[in-house]
């Protein structure tokens, strides 16, 4: 039994082991610096975790995963353009592009919700051209529309021709670079202590109230102190402190907070009617037709709250540190594929995910996306096959992750037909 | 029953505007006949006639007082400059002050010359008659010449493949290089052709430099991204003198030694890596740019063309008829004759554009002489209604459209469903703005033929995907990918014409065959779901083979990247080996539409015989399995056996296609070029009227003449009517997904279930 769910596990989670396994190896033959690779993890999550995130909630609610949140990638950025434009800056700018990516996010995700429901099964196909669609009339807005018929500022605007400039600068005087990342930095280890001291309170607090037992407790506490003796090993510490060759690794502090809150709300979410409704449609749309849940709007809430999720991730993204431009025209084009085969990485599928796999995911594709180009170079000695091998990655996993599914879906089938067909005989 | 009666209101009300809009197209029409006739009548005639001379009297007074207004504000200026205070003034205010000025004089010259006396016109009016001969003369002559020179322009352009090796091989001897050029354009010898001798031979000079800077920018691109791969750390290197620098670079990367000539670049391309680690970035690379040439066809470069003995002579004649019309012009406006050359010759174009606008419209004439008219006098409503005959009468066309849509809306759905009905409605529409604009129709037509050709066989492709029941397959860019592996393959083997085409095609079809079988195998497994699988299959094989085009063997220098050694270019031309062999083949020419007739005859002979196969009893059988796999399978068909098949026809049927598609471009494009086509092929074929269930041959050529047809028409409108490109990509992106956004929908996933 024991033997058959460890079989069970690995198989499930097969891809995530691979891409371990992939990481591991890349990090060593591409012979970078381990302080390197790390601060650049860090980075990239910081960037990304949150946009990752954002796709869970239509995975729940059955909807595959939601290449349409470039749409809300674009009503992120159609918030930063405008806010650009009226010369706001700082936290205040960041605040006012989240309101308009809100107001926008909620109204185009609301349309896509009402396409995506009337192509039922096919979402994920649906939501990916829908987003190239949306690309065209993005571009249509950006260079015909905006500057001439609706009025901006020359400063984001091109003087003497039409549209949008093709690069923005965030940083200077427009003041939107690391507006949030910027606000409260810790070094990286204290940020961990900070974390490891209010796991272990919280645990036993839970041990406390009788919802957790003492041996996994226990565990808990031990993994974390194991964790923390580890860092003080010189070797592995001058990784993430200060040494002469380089600075400390730093958390913004408020960015991770607004990804915790955003991992609560997914969970919380889940517990509130609303969350059993979106776990209903996913399970089944007719079950949930005949217990009175009204399927299409609970898949349209769905999708409205991911698009303005993924919308306020992009701003997370933009202001991030080591950004500092937005790129007018392509900003947006590949966030669905990374977000997408990040989460698919950490073992979600077309149809369960956590915060836990998200996360996970974000981290292991990252770590990959870092790496493959010097050791493609180191491999085959050429830096342009790592970066093929990057896209054939993105676009590799999505495939595999549809067609376990579907595969596993057609077996379900045929062993449900098999199942008629006996009863029928009998 | 309340929502059928809605229904019937709303509809009854909409064909009540289709009738309004009907009657006041027919009034436009009306309107636009009546300016037709009175434009050919003798009073119209005359008072045009005059018009041009006021035009021409008009221009020649303006230009004498817009000199007075310069001189007078170019003297404030220098005014202004002696004053001490000049520097405290800004800019606005000194421009405000000289303006004013200038208008000063220029009210001050209007009095005196504006609206000039002249007691005999007869004179004046027949020098102006005289040029307008002269120049009517010069430009037939100069067009005819023009064309001439543009189509022996073509043919050297496309029949040259690398300009550098014919300059390499004449040297400096003029008489030799224009020997090579001739047997590349054998008309280049022809007697009438003589005076372009020196033209084309600095012309193939200049194109050969060019090609040399573009291939020594490959070589440095290539040479930086060497480098970017081999130097691992870079903060060693960092304070380095150049010398030291150089060397230390050399000892990390061989490439770079022999490359002496980009040292300076390689230099400081270097400088900006260490810079980076030092703020511990890493410089991006600049991404290749992956094939961005859509132009299809040779566009023709003037700056070379120089015209015969006779057409100097016939300029000679412009020269003395305009001498004469200039003596008119002193005589009414004595002051002319002061003018500064440079004044006089801007003022001969002005004068020039106005007796000759290049074209004979009543339409183009009347706007030519009114814009440069202070006031228009005498019959002008007749003359405007005249003038405006064509917009009306393109209006009036329009709005009838617009209306016989809306009063036979329901008929017209039923009939062609909503999409069709309004791209066609679209693709009239971009015909009349094609008149409106003057865009040569011929043209556009032979340019939407060649795309026909060009795509019709990938579109082709997706018609088994549909019948035996995978829907649109999306992944057929597997097949492509196999084609372009014959492409390479006759590369390789340096094949040309007709053989290497048709050995392209067969290996391609080779590879295909397994690919497309393995394929189906994988999709029947995942009955359902196939489109969302197969585009990421085929997005992955793409990215797949991205890969395999770096790492195969290939090794023909002319097709691998020239430093490296290994790794297949992005770009392949084709045309020392079989571009366009198929599109010249039997190709002709009729009412001034370039017909590919051997390209036609190849998609038609494909399109026949997919149709004689969906006609067979295996074609049948897989049809049913498509529309209705239960039925299929209840009556005794394999359903997965005829999956396969159409599976593996799709994929070789896109294999032929992309070979078809190289030749028809010019290029073969490698990389992650082919990734979208299968979106191409699937959005051209739902236009011709193809559900995700069912297709014919006809919905294919349908298709991709309407998707092909707004396309080239929506280009060039969109390039004419609004500055900057851009428009034409945006439309073809919102129509190509649109359609098939469309398509699912209407395929209902959820009933599949």
């Amino acid at each position: 039994m024991n033997k058959r769910r460890i079989l069970e596990h690995v198989k499930k989670y097969a891809v995530t082991y691979l891409f371990i396994f992939l990481s591991v190896f890349f990090i060593i033959v591409s012979g970078m610096d381990i302080h390197y690779v790390a601060s650049q993890l860090i980075l990239r999550l910081n960037r990304n975790a949150f946009i990752v995130l954002a796709l869970i909630i239509p995975i729940i609610a059955g909807m595959g995963i939601n290449f349409a949140i470039t749409i809300g990638a674009m009503a992120a950025q159609i918030g930063l353009l405008l806010t650009i434009s009226w010369g706001i800056s700082g936290v205040g700018g960041i605040l006012l592009a989240a309101f308009i990516t809100l107001v926008l996010g909620s109204l185009f995700g609301f349309l896509i919700g009402k396409l995506l429901n009337k192509m039922k099964g096919q979402e994920t196909i649906g939501s990916m051209i829908l987003g190239y669609f949306a690309n065209g009339a993005y571009q249509l807005l950006f260079l015909f529309i905006f500057g001439s018929i609706i009025p901006l500022s020359d400063k984001v605007t091109i003087v003497g021709a039409t549209g949008v400039q093709n690069t923005l600068n965030l940083t200077g005087s427009v003041g939107l670079y690391k507006a949030v990342d910027g606000i409260l930095q810790v070094p990286f280890l204290t940020a961990f202590y900070v974390l490891a001291a209010l796991t272990v309170c919280f645990s036993f607090y839970q041990y406390l109230r009788k919802r957790t037992t003492l041996p996994r407790m226990a565990v808990m506490v031990g993994f974390l102190a194991v964790l923390i003796v580890l860092t003080l090993v010189p070797g592995i510490r001058s990784i993430f402190d200060k040494t002469p060759a380089h600075n400390a690794i730093r958390i913004p502090v408020v960015t991770w907070m607004l990804i915790g809150l955003l991992c609560l709300y997914n969970t919380t979410i889940m517990r509130t009617k609303l969350g059993q409704q979106f776990r209903a449609v996913g399970q089944s749309q007719t079950v949930a037709n005949a217990s009175g849940i009204n399927v299409d709007r609970t898949r349209i809430i769905a999708i409205m709250m991911s698009t303005v999720l993924a919308g306020w991730g992009q701003i997370m993204f933009m202001q991030s540190d080591g950004i500092g431009t937005f790129q007018t025209y392509a900003a947006h084009e590949q966030v669905g594929l990374y977000a997408g085969a990040a989460i698919l990485v950490g073992g979600a599928s077309i149809d369960r995910a956590t915060n836990f796999q998200a996360l996970i995911g974000t981290f292991l594709f990252h770590s990959l996306f870092i790496t493959a180009q010097s050791a493609a170079s180191n491999l085959f000695g050429d830096s342009a096959v790592g970066e093929y091998f990057r896209a054939f990655l993105s676009y590799g996993v999505i495939a595999v992750a549809l067609v376990i599914y579907a595969w596993r879906g057609t077996q379900k089938n045929k062993i449900g037909m098999v199942d008629l067909s006996e009863k029928a005989k009998s | 029953m309340s929502e059928k009666e809605k229904d019937r209101k709303s509809g009854s009300s909409r064909r009540v505007a289709g009738c309004v809009l009907c009657g006041i197209a027919a009034l436009l029409l009306i309107a636009s006949f009546a300016g037709n006739l009175l434009s050919s009548s003798e009073s119209s005639r005359s008072s045009l006639k005059e018009l041009r001379t006021q035009a021409v009297l008009h221009a020649a007074s303006d230009g004498l007082v817009e000199s007075f207004a310069a001189q007078a504000r170019s003297e404030k200026l220098k005014e202004l400059r002696a004053d001490k205070n000049f520097r405290k003034r800004g800019l606005d205010e000194v421009n405000a002050i000289c303006d004013g000025a200038a208008q000063e004089a220029r009210t001050k010259a209007q009095a005196l010359y504006a609206n000039p006396k002249v007691e005999d016109r007869s004179g004046l009016e027949k020098s102006i008659e005289d040029l307008e001969g002269t120049l009517k003369n010069y430009n037939v002559l100069r067009n005819a010449e023009r064309e001439a020179y543009s189509a022996l322009y073509v043919e050297l352009v496309d029949n040259v493949g690398d300009w550098t090796e014919l300059t390499g091989e004449a040297g400096e001897d003029d008489e030799a290089l224009f020997s090579l050029l001739a047997r590349q354009c054998p008309a280049l010898e022809k007697a009438e052709n003589a005076h372009l001798k020196a033209s084309f031979v600095s012309l193939a000079r200049d194109m050969s430099a060019a090609e040399q800077v573009k291939k020594d920018a490959e070589i440095l691109s290539q040479l930086k991204s060497a480098m970017a791969g081999s130097v691992s750390d870079w903060n060693a290197l960092a304070g380095m003198d150049a010398d030291a620098l150089w060397e230390a670079l050399c000892a990390q990367e061989d490439m770079l030694r022999g490359n002496e000539r980009f040292r300076t670049e390689i230099l400081a391309a270097a400088q900006e890596h260490i810079q980076a680690a030092a703020n511990g970035e890493t410089v991006e690379e600049a991404q290749a740019d992956e094939g961005a040439d859509t132009v299809y066809g040779t566009q023709t470069n003037f700056d070379y063309f120089k015209g015969t003995e006779k057409l100097s002579q016939l300029d000679e004649n412009n020269e003395s008829a305009y001498a004469v019309l200039w003596g008119e012009l002193v005589s009414v406006i004595p002051d002319l004759d002061g003018l500064s050359d440079k004044l006089k010759s801007g003022m001969r174009d002005t004068i020039e554009g106005i007796v000759y606008p290049g074209d004979d419209s009543f339409e183009t004439l009347y706007n030519t002489y009114t814009a440069n008219v202070s006031s228009v006098q005498g019959s002008s409503f007749v003359m405007r209604l005249s003038a405006s005959a064509k917009k009306l009468m393109l209006l009036g066309i329009a709005l009838m459209i617009l209306g016989a849509v809306m009063v036979f809306w329901n008929r017209l759905t039923r009939l062609f469903g909503v999409p069709r009905t309004i791209i066609s409605v679209f693709f009239i529409y971009l015909n009349l703005a094609a008149v409106l604009y003057n865009i040569s129709v011929p043209m556009m037509l032979g340019d939407i033929l060649v795309r026909m050709g060009m795509y019709g066989i990938l579109v082709l492709a997706m018609m088994p995907g549909i019948q035996c029941g995978i829907g649109l397959n999306m992944g057929m860019t597997i097949g492509c990918i196999a084609g372009l592996l014959g492409v390479v393959m006759s590369l390789q083997l340096n094949m040309m014409g007709f053989g290497g085409l048709m050995f392209a095609v067969i290996f391609g079809v080779l590879v295909a065959l397994p690919l497309g079988w393995a394929y189906s195998k994988l999709l029947n497994r995942m009955k359902g779901s196939e489109m969302t699988i197969s585009t990421y299959v085929g997005f992955s094989f793409v990215a797949l083979m991205c890969i395999g085009w770096m790492m195969l063997p290939f090794n023909n220098p002319k097709i691998i990247w020239l430093l490296s050694g290994h790794g297949l270019r992005v770009t392949h031309s084709l045309l020392n080996n079989y571009a366009h062999v198929l599109d010249d083949f039997l190709t002709f020419r009729i009412f001034g539409v370039q017909v590919p007739t051997g390209l036609l005859m190849f998609f038609l002979a494909c399109c026949l015989l997919v149709w004689l196969f969906s006609r067979s009893k295996t074609g049948i059988a897989m049809t049913a399995v498509g529309s209705n796999p239960r039925f299929a399978e209840a009556s005794g068909i394999s359903v997965n056996r005829m999956r396969t098949i159409g599976t593996v026809l799709s994929t070789v049927i896109a294999a032929v296609g992309i070979v078809i598609y190289s030749q028809a471009f010019g290029y073969a494009q490698l990389y992650n070029a082919p990734r979208q086509l299968g979106f191409i092929a699937a959005s051209a074929i739902l236009i011709g009227g193809a559900t995700v269930r069912k297709a014919k041959v006809g919905h294919v050529i349908f298709g991709v003449f309407l998707f092909e047809g707004v396309l080239v028409l929506g280009q060039q409108i969109a390039n004419a009517a609004v500055a900057g490109g851009g428009l034409s990509e945006v439309m073809r992106i919102m129509i190509s997904n649109g359609i098939i956004l469309y398509a699912l929908t209407q395929s209902g996933g959820a009933s599949r279930e």
